[in-house]
């Protein structure tokens, strides 16, 4: 109950946020709401069953390029858009996901990384698409509505990902993640479970592109289809906690903060910083901040020797 | 005799170009206890591999007068037909609680389900003691014993259990084995698959040997052990 009433708190102050701040940083804060959400989305799959997925990038690319055929080309509302980037999303998650959620473990992990980059040859060469020149979205001045649309749809992605850790289909999920042949012996269907959870996944992975393409106004190829944005889904999720509610929320905005307070102060050495704040959580906290809180309470400091011991470091 | 609840007829499998099973034929009756004995690589996980349709199989099963061949794993579980594999393959990071919600994770109806709960705190009494504690730090016994209880928690016509013995002490089998008769007297058919002919013998009416995927022998226990050749081949005895 105190927890609800604290997030419903955050929430209501996240949205009122940008009536407060400048420009610089609302921009800051839309790409840090649709960073959490990629992230909350990479959950649904990879936090849950233990599918790390590199094909999200692929959906992201769909629904960017969904969105921006919709309203560049045939000059449709830009929620038409969004539903035909989400549609298309999601019915490649479907065919993708039947064949190759067969495969598992690493398997699935390089069968997935191939996904974006195919896409993103097709679109190429599409005139639709506007080749390899990529398409012009119509401008429109409104960043505390795009904002807002990041925030509405993080808390929707959110919600739903507090439904399945609640949720029969949730079980069903961690079971796979466990011992996916003894949640097959068990009944469960395996393969609907995992390509709802994709699906799933895809959707709101390309909402959050098509919200991007339309704030942006210029998406290409390269950029719509960009592997190192899967990379970074995976890191923010693991940072969190994989399979939690709010980790992969906090970690991304925690990963953003970092990310863009090191830009701002030393620029080229950016990357490299950010890289090394990773290693260390990786080998400190192996399995994201929401155990490290639970660690801490439990054991207090000696949960990082725990850590290093239990993983041979 | 009473009526047959699982016939195999002329069941063949294998995995890829690999033979392992020839012309299987194996029947069932409602409330027995058969053992289903050989040696390592003899095919007996295969069989009840194909039997729970992990792997596909060519012939006949008839479970409940239902044809299971060409149904999915989901269909055979739902149909009653329920497993405890080799090795436990519990969830390991799940509770024991959790576990056991995960064997009836296809009933609807909470009320039974809370019923089957009792039902199995009664037969292992250390399940209810740990029913908090992670699976994956239980002992081995332990682990079996909830295997076994998640698979009842399905509400199961007929169990098969994998190589219950495996890795466990003799006074742990023994336990087990009281187990298997308190299961059958709940009106639950038992496939007990063992390499420990003692064991299983002790506890089934019947049995069948298995050698290279072919049925060689069968029939009641008592003359099974009788028999000069298993006595000699299985027991170690002259």
């Amino acid at each position: 109950m105190v927890r609800a009433i604290l997030l419903i708190l955050a929430v209501v102050f996240l949205a009122a946020a940008p009536f407060f701040g400048d420009a610089v940083m609302i921009q800051y804060g839309i790409d840090a709401l649709l960073f959490a959400t990629l992230a909350q989305a990479w959950n649904i799959l990879g936090g849950f069953t233990g599918y790390a997925s590199f094909g999200n990038s692929a959906f992201y690319g769909l629904g960017t390029y969904g969105t921006a055929i919709a309203m560049a080309q045939l000059h449709l509302p830009f929620w038409v858009g969004l539903s035909l980037g989400a549609f298309l999303a999601v019915l490649c998650a479907v065919v993708i996901g039947l064949p190759i959620l067969r495969l598992r473990g690493h398997y699935f992990a390089i069968a997935t990384l191939g996904l974006s980059a195919t896409l993103a040859a097709i679109i190429s060469n599409l005139d639709i698409s506007g080749r390899n020149i990529g398409l012009i979205l119509p401008l429109t001045r409104n960043d505390v509505g795009f904002y807002e649309e990041a925030l509405a749809l993080l808390v929707a992605s959110t919600l739903t990902v507090m439904w399945i850790a609640k949720s029969r289909f949730g079980m069903g999920l961690i079971a796979i993640r466990e011992d996916e042949d003894a949640a097959q012996v068990m009944g469960i269907n395996t393969t609907f479970y995992k390509v709802v959870a994709l699906m799933l996944s895809a959707f709101f992975t390309a909402i959050a592109g098509g919200i991007h393409a339309y704030w942006i106004t210029f998406i290409d190829p390269a950029s719509a289809f960009d592997l190192s944005l899967n990379v970074r889904m995976v890191i923010m999720a693991m940072f969190g906690g994989p399979g939690t509610v709010l980790g992969p929320v906090v970690g991304s905005f925690i990963l953003s903060a970092v990310y863009d307070a090191l830009a701002r102060s030393i620029s080229t050495a950016a990357a490299l910083l950010f890289g090394m704040v990773i290693v260390l959580a990786v080998i400190f906290m192996p399995r994201g901040l929401w155990d490290l809180g639970h660690g801490l309470r439990q054991v207090g400091w000696r949960y990082f020797l725990q850590n290093i011991r239990l993983h041979r470091l | 005799m009473s009526e047959p609840l699982l016939t195999i007829a002329g069941l063949s499998a294998g995995y890829g170009a690999a033979p392992v099973l020839f012309d299987v034929t194996l029947t069932v009756n409602k409330g027995e206890i058969v053992a289903l004995v050989g040696s390592n690589g003899a095919g007996k996980t295969t069989l009840l591999r194909s039997i729970s349709h992990m792997i596909t199989a060519r012939g006949s099963i008839n479970f409940a007068g239902r044809e299971l061949i060409g149904l999915s794993p989901e269909d055979v579980f739902a149909a009653g037909l329920v497993q405890v594999p080799e090795g436990r393959q519990l969830f390991p990071a799940m509770s024991i609680e959790e576990n056991l919600q995960m064997g009836a994770f296809l009933r609807r109806d909470t009320a039974a389900v809370a019923r089957s709960f009792e039902q199995m705190y009664a037969l292992f009494p250390i399940l209810k003691d740990r029913r908090r504690q992670a699976a994956g730090s239980l002992s081995g016994g332990e682990q079996q014993m909830c295997a076994m209880a998640r698979a009842l928690m399905a509400d199961p016509k007929m169990l098969m259990v994998d190589e219950m013995s495996l890795g466990l002490a003799p006074v742990i089998v023994d336990q087990l084995l009281v187990v298997l008769a308190d299961i059958r007297k709940a009106g639950v058919t038992v496939l007990l698959v063992e390499q420990d002919v003692f064991a299983a013998f002790s506890v089934a009416d019947r049995g069948y040997v298995m050698e290279t995927g072919r049925i060689v022998r069968e029939g009641p226990v008592a003359e099974l052990a009788e028999d000069p050749e298993l006595r000699k081949a299985y027991l170690g005895v002259a």
